[in-house]
């Protein structure tokens, strides 16, 4: 065997990208890096709109539709942006037309349980629960929150919290988000609370997802995007409450790294063949 | 004493490790976390898409019949559509279920050809009316790609109108054109795909960084049982291979 193909061998197998994936993601956790985070514009001007445009006792309806898998990439968001929001002294309305939102709902709440410390359920938050129904349940939501459901995700009544006599439609909401790792929630909110009723949309999505719904936000049909763990990391840093986002930044520069590594191997290692044929077949 | 949250912690840091474990080769483990997480989920959707029933429709009506009959009685007809979808396991009467998903797909569409012709094609096309010459050269480029690509994408699947190159002649000032055109679409949506799969990764190693740092970076003895399940892993997947 020759020494070129052994080593195609070793470096094709898959065993060994997995392990050295493994330990890429393992040993900067263990011992991190400190690889400094620069904040992007693009989380800046997030950040920016919301310290412009929001006031004190403003009110912000956030919906929560992704499940557990995509936890790691959007939870350090929501938690970055509730803080966000209870510093400024908004008010927040959280749904979940997905039925996973319910139990990454929970998860959030108790991974953030310090965000709410002070704050009183009805009057500060409300949890309205899963709602179901799709984009109708969105557009009917969007027209009346009580219309559409009556009790919450804890089977309180609507009608006795207090912040949900505040609000009811979409346009009492200062600012809508989406937090979500599928792509048609993004479309229904665009189609049933932007485009009838021009309430501004912010999106925090997953980077697999986030160059599908680009051009919304390229269309300007959505005040700005949070991408990943990258943006999430850069909001903690942003709030000042530094958590799963900024811990994993160094992981994931060093995985990334690995995987360029291999991706430059591979195709030098294709190319290199490729020529190595052309000048057999010239011999 | 273990308490739940203890035991669930550790139930989910194992079946981590036995879903990993499917990257060095199929195995038990792996088929018994699968099928637990399928029927878990499986599981969980029906039981919450019931509750949400009964809060909305079962619960209100049995504890306050008066209110629910003067405020919130056309929630039935959406039961009644729901429960003609059942129907469709009866011989006799499926055609009855016909009716809920013809009701179902109507008001879908209805909902969204309200505001897709805005929200999907108005401001899609708005978006892409840019200045092409200014005196920020970044954003001249960056506008020119966008105007480019959208253009190139758009020729790209045009499917009916083809200028083909006639025999013998050369080619026509509109063939070149649309080749032209035809290649920039191409090699656009090659750069969008990789901007694509990049994002797929960073997703994907997102996942497994988090998941580590939930579940098993808390605890450093957890750190070193993982990276011995995982050598055991590799030792096995290396030794079936030989």
């Amino acid at each position: 065997m020759s020494g070129g193909s052994s080593l195609e061998k070793i470096l094709g197998s898959k065993e060994l990208l997995y392990t050295l994936l493994l330990l890429s993601v393992i040993l900067p956790i263990l011992h991190p890096l400190g690889i400094p985070v620069e904040i992007s514009q693009r989380t800046r001007d997030v950040y920016n709109y919301i310290e412009t445009n929001l006031r004190p006792g403003c009110r912000v309806y956030i919906e929560v539709y992704y499940e557990v898998a995509a936890r790691g990439e959007l939870e350090p968001n929501l938690i970055a942006l509730t803080k966000h929001f209870f510093d400024k002294g908004c008010k927040i309305v959280y749904g979940s037309l997905s039925a996973f939102g319910v139990v990454a709902f929970s998860l959030f709440r108790s991974m953030a349980a310090d965000l709410f410390d002070g704050k009183e359920y009805g009057k500060d938050y409300v949890y309205l629960g899963y709602i179901a129904g799709g984009e109708a349940a969105s557009a009917s939501l969007a027209k009346s929150i009580k219309g559409t459901i009556s009790v919450d995700n804890y089977g309180n009544r609507l009608e006795d919290l207090s912040l949900m006599k505040e609000v009811d439609k979409a346009t009492d909401f200062d600012l809508v988000i989406i937090v979500s790792s599928g792509t048609d929630i993004f479309s229904y909110y665009i189609r049933q609370w932007y485009t009838p009723y021009g309430v501004p949309l912010l999106f925090a999505a997953l980077s697999v997802i986030a160059p599908s719904i680009e051009p919304f936000v390229g269309a300007k049909q959505a005040v700005g995007m949070l991408v990943g763990q990258r943006s999430a990391a850069e909001y903690e840093v942003l709030v000042g409450r530094l958590g799963l986002g900024i811990a994993s930044m160094d992981a994931q520069s060093t995985s990334h790294m690995l995987i360029v590594a291999f991706i430059v191997i591979g195709n030098a290692m294709y190319w290199s063949k490729r020529f190595s044929a052309k000048r057999g077949e010239s011999k | 004493m273990i308490g739940w949250e203890v035991f669930g912690a550790w139930l989910c840091a194992a079946m981590v490790v036995w879903i990993y474990s499917f990257v060095y080769r199929d195995n038990v483990f792996y088929k018994v976390a699968e099928h637990m997480f399928v029927g878990t989920a499986a599981g969980y959707s029906i039981a919450l898409a019931l509750d949400s029933l009964n809060k909305v429709l079962v619960s209100p009506a049995v504890k306050s019949p008066g209110t629910f009959w003067s405020t919130s009685w056309h929630y039935l007809v959406p039961a009644i559509l729901g429960a003609l979808m059942f129907i469709k396991y009866s011989r006799k009467y499926y055609w009855l279920a016909r009716y809920a998903v013809a009701i179902n797909i109507a008001v879908g569409t209805g909902l969204a050809l309200r505001t897709v012709p805005i929200a999907n094609v108005v401001r899609q096309i708005t978006a892409t009316i840019v200045p092409l010459w200014g005196s920020d050269p970044v954003k001249v480029l960056n506008n020119w790609i966008l105007v480019l690509i959208t253009l190139g994408g758009l020729t790209y699947f045009l499917f009916t109108i083809f200028p083909r190159r006639v025999e013998g002649a050369g080619a026509s000032p509109q063939h070149l054109i649309y080749r032209a055109f035809y290649y920039i679409g191409i090699y656009g949506m090659m750069v969008g795909f990789g901007a694509l799969f990049a994002n797929t990764i960073m997703t994907r190693v997102g996942f497994l960084i988090s998941i580590y740092l939930i579940y098993i970076q808390p605890q450093a003895w957890a750190s070193i049982i993982a990276a011995i399940l995982a050598a055991i892993a590799i030792i096995l997947g290396i030794l079936r291979k030989r």
